[in-house]
């Protein structure tokens, strides 16, 4: 009976308890109440949802020091200690979650294509359907402000800047030689297949500090980090053919594709401006492999390419022409890791190695010439908090050069040198609040071959006006060592230098961006010579500067028209330089005064087909007429070239694709070559460079074979 | 002896009581849920996740709500923050659960509402993982009826739109429908919803 008793008395204890009511009011930074939010006792059933007036109140039966939390979407998750019975008539704010979307986006200077990144103006998708793009993703990148129209080089020439001013990343890593080899006027290729990537940023300026020995500009590649599905690809193109795998399992996944290309059939069909002896023919084979460990992720890149070509192009002091062949084999292996090592803490890390071998006739010089590099990289990230992150790390690049040239004019003439450098860098990100976000960093470098340091700060800040729009100001010092073709000749010269200022203005509504980046840019430390090619007995000095100021436009708009997208770009610049051989400050060939681009894509249901146009406009570009007696003041016709391509959904993984660049067939004059001397009335005669055609056509069948029947190949082209 | 069993069956009566708090929990987020009332039934499974720690099922259903709800939600600006708030409650759930085909059918069932509010930009990204979800649902566990029925319903989606017949998918109905009759499970409130959806995906079988 007593025992009974004492039973009862137990099991009343632990259903009797003390009742504590719990209240307050909920609301954000600005005062309003937030109804909806989750409050609760850490590990407890007991809570409740705040009401219309963000107001909350519940019982629970535990005592002593509880912990309490509020949660809300976008919110950050607001904690409590104290003891329960003091958990009455709260007022409690919630800090606005910096990472949630609606927050401010350090941009200045960049344009993203990623998933589903806020910061985005572009899809992955775009950057490869652009008709004229022909599924080369600079091609795409070509459409954006603050790139230059070169069309006769394929590079990226942006804001005043030459093409060696921009490097390329894959995952973190150098991409030592990112474009096809090609010869003057013959216009060149990203060497990566478009399908290997999820993610681009390319920034225009103003960029982070964990990049360097870039002048102008980076272009960070971001490949696939899960394949979604195994797959077997087909591209059956007039120009080429090429095939991919990919095969999944539990943590593995592998990839492999190749491409073989072969002009000769269409360039027997097409007229060229060039004699072709040997078309262009190249075959590449790549390979991804990744594995997905516990904390982190491993992914091997590697890449195998063949090229070669051999032609005539015509020269005004050479009647017969000049003869150029060329063999290029690159090897380009690239292993990043980036995994969490616990406590707010993670690391990305990583190894790139290429070598580059050229064997090139130019009539009857034979260059030989190799290059062997490596990039070595470890970054360190700790989260201290949602709104302060700091970023350092540090890298290791090796570059062995050596060249061999024969000459029927001198004998063999040999040049080497190692280029090796030294980076450490560190970043901080700190939010202020969901308005206001600033990153700031700095990079130090020292160049064993050239015995310099030099040390860039670079910083950025961006401020949410309203609640679609923002401006973001960025500044920068940048560094860059002199390109192979001077430094194998002259290793006592400096690194040059660039400074930007940028200012940006970014609104976002309803699928449609509106983009206006200002920005002012200075070059020093320009390398100059005294010939009109840098040769080994040439004077060399670091005496050159210019400048660069302009305005880019973007807006892309979604929404307006029913299944249309498009975007136009328009990019003004003003910039002269004084560099390599040249007599004073001028406007380089490379640099037209406006560049403006129309992209537009139209899905027709009916026909299951994608119809993309594209129009391209460059003011004349500036060339040196020997006649006149100024340098570089004249200009040459204007730029117009309208590309179109059609493709056609057979079935869901079937596309038949055509593409027609300058449709118009408009005839376009780069730049003018003049001849070395005058003739009897003391003219200079001269003769247009022009493209090699004036049109480009692809027509290619592309096949997904998958058992997920879903998938297809519309975002390669 | 008896004071051992004495102080058993207390322990047993605690348990038993956690486990209807548990229950009562559960029931009570369903009711909010039936009366529209979904940030409170959202809350309440989070708050009951929270406090289980080893148990996927009350992610499992808030993330649910938040998918169920936002189809019938306007502008991809609206439903992202709850697309976003459901996945992370999708990923809670499979660190307790793994290869839970359940879980699978759902984060498919949350990338078709990408795709559905958003065609242009999520369809060509996410259709082929939808696709890929339903597939590994169906591998672990090949007569789940949600992953069958959401599978064809899917799979008929895109044959109409690509012109072929979406009859062909019937069959996987009929079967579907045997499955639910077999859908039977021991663990309180383990995931048995969906029947009512037959009538409406079997409609164009009928055309």
């Amino acid at each position: 009976m007593k025992r009974l008793l004492t039973i009862i008395f137990l099991s009343l204890s632990i259903s009797i308890y003390a009742q504590n009511t719990i209240s307050g009011t909920v609301t954000d930074p600005s005062g309003n109440p937030i109804p909806g939010a989750n409050v609760y006792l850490d590990g407890t059933y007991d809570g409740g949802s705040t009401d219309d007036k963000g107001n909350f109140s519940f019982t629970s039966e535990e005592d002593g020091v509880q912990t309490l939390l509020i949660s809300f979407l976008s919110f950050e998750t607001y904690t409590l200690q104290a003891d329960i019975s003091k958990m009455k008539t709260l007022k409690i704010t919630l800090k606005e979650d910096v990472n949630s979307l609606g927050s401010v986006i350090l941009n200045a200077g960049t344009f993203s294509a990623g998933d589903n990144s806020k910061a985005s103006v572009l899809s992955p998708l775009d950057i490869v359907t652009t008709a004229g793009a022909a599924g080369d993703y600079i091609g795409a990148l070509q459409t954006l402000p603050g790139t230059s129209n070169v069309a006769e080089d394929g590079r990226l020439f942006v804001r005043g800047g030459d093409a060696s001013e921009t490097n390329v990343f894959i995952d973190g890593q150098r991409v030592f030689q990112p474009f096809t080899a090609t010869t003057n006027n013959i216009p060149t290729r990203g060497r990566f297949s478009s399908f290997l990537f999820k993610g681009t940023n390319f920034s225009t300026g103003g960029y982070s500090a964990e990049y360097g020995d870039a002048l102008s500009s980076v272009l960070l590649l971001n490949t696939i980090d899960e394949p979604d599905q195994e797959k077997t690809e087909l591209q059956f193109i007039n120009v080429g053919i090429g095939g991919g795998n990919t095969q999944k399992w539990e943590k593995n996944s592998l990839s492999v594709n190749a491409f073989y290309v072969n002009l000769e059939p269409y360039q027997d069909i097409i007229d060229q401006r060039v004699q072709w002896l040997k078309p262009y023919e190249s075959i590449a084979g790549e390979t991804v492999y990744r594995h997905q460990f516990n904390n982190g992720l491993l992914k091997v890149y590697g890449g195998l390419n063949y090229a070669n070509f051999d032609l005539i192009q015509e020269d005004i002091n050479i009647p017969e022409g000049i003869n150029f062949s060329l063999k290029n084999r690159n090897l380009y292996l690239n292993t990043s890791y980036k995994g969490t090592l616990g406590n707010d803490w993670s690391i990305t890390t990583g190894a790139s190695f290429a070598n580059d071998d050229n064997d090139i006739k130019v009539i009857n010089n034979n260059v030989d010439n190799e290059t062997n590099s490596v990039h070595l990289k470890m970054k360190l990230k700790k989260r201290f908090s949602n709104r302060f992150k700091l970023n350092f790390g540090a890298e290791q690049f090796f570059n062995a050069f050596t060249e061999k040239v024969n000459s029927p004019d001198f004998n063999t003439f040999r040049s080497s040198y190692d280029n090796n450098s030294t980076a450490v860098f560190t970043e901080a990100n700190v939010f202020f609040s969901k308005k206001l976000a600033m990153q700031i960093g700095v990079r130090g470098v020292r160049n064993t071959l050239l015995e310099t340091t030099r040390v860039s700060p670079r910083a950025s800040l961006a401020y949410k006006t309203s609640g679609h729009s923002q401006i973001s100001f960025a500044y920068g010092d940048f560094y860059q060592t002199p390109q192979q073709d001077v430094i194998k000749f002259d290793q006592t010269l400096e690194p040059e230098k660039s400074s930007h200022f940028i200012l940006n203005y970014l609104y976002q509504k309803n699928k449609r961006t509106f983009r206006a980046e200002g920005y002012y840019k200075t070059y020093d430390e320009l390398v100059k010579f005294d010939t009109e090619q840098p040769e080994f007995n040439s004077i060399y000095n670091n005496n050159g500067s210019g400048y660069a100021r302009g305005v880019d436009i973007f807006w892309r708009d979604n929404r307006s028209i029913k299944n249309l997208e498009y975007w136009l770009s328009y990019s003004f610049l003003d910039t002269e330089r004084d560099f390599r051989n040249y007599p004073t400050k001028a406007t380089p060939n490379f640099a037209a005064k406006h560049n403006l681009s129309l992209v537009t894509k139209y899905w027709v249901n009916s026909l299951k087909s994608q119809i993309s146009a594209t129009y391209n406009f460059a003011s004349g570009r500036p060339y040196n007429d020997p006649n006149q007696a100024v340098f570089q003041n004249r200009k040459t016709r204007h730029f117009n070239s309208l590309d179109v391509s059609w493709a056609y959904l057979i079935s869901q993984q079937k596309i038949l694709y055509l593409s027609v660049s300058n449709i118009l067939d408009v005839n376009n004059v780069f730049n003018y070559q003049y001849s070395n001397t005058p003739d009897i009335n003391g003219n200079f005669s001269r003769r247009a460079i022009r493209p090699n055609a004036d049109q480009f056509i692809i027509l290619g069948f592309f096949w997904t074979i998958s058992e997920n029947k879903k998938d297809n190949q519309l975002n390669n082209l | 002896m008896k004071t051992i069993i004495y102080t058993a069956t207390l322990l047993i009566s605690m348990l038993v009581n956690s486990q209807t708090a548990y229950e009562k929990g559960m029931t009570k987020a369903f009711a909010l849920w039936g009366e529209q009332k979904t940030d409170e039934s959202i809350n309440l499974f989070e708050r009951i996740a929270k406090a289980e720690k080893e148990n996927w099922l009350p992610y499992y259903y808030a993330a649910q709500v938040h998918i169920i709800t936002s189809f019938r939600i306007k502008g991809i600006d609206a439903v992202e923050p709850k697309l976003k708030k459901a996945q992370e409650y999708l990923n809670e759930a499979k660190t307790l659960s793994k290869n839970n085909a359940e879980i699978l059918v759902l984060e498919a069932m949350l990338n078709t509402s990408y795709v559905a509010h958003d065609p242009a930009v999520y369809g060509p990204t996410l259709s082929a993982k939808v696709e890929e979800l339903y597939q590994k649902a169906k591998a672990i566990e090949p007569k789940n009826p949600r992953a069958t029925l959401y599978h064809a319903e899917w799979q008929m989606g895109g044959a109409k739109y690509w012109g072929k017949d979406p009859k062909a998918f019937c069959p996987e109905i009929e079967k579907a429908i045997l499955y639910f009759e077999n859908d039977k499970h021991d663990t309180p409130f383990y995931p048995k919803w969906g029947k009512d959806r037959i009538s409406q995906v079997q409609a164009t079988c009928k055309e």
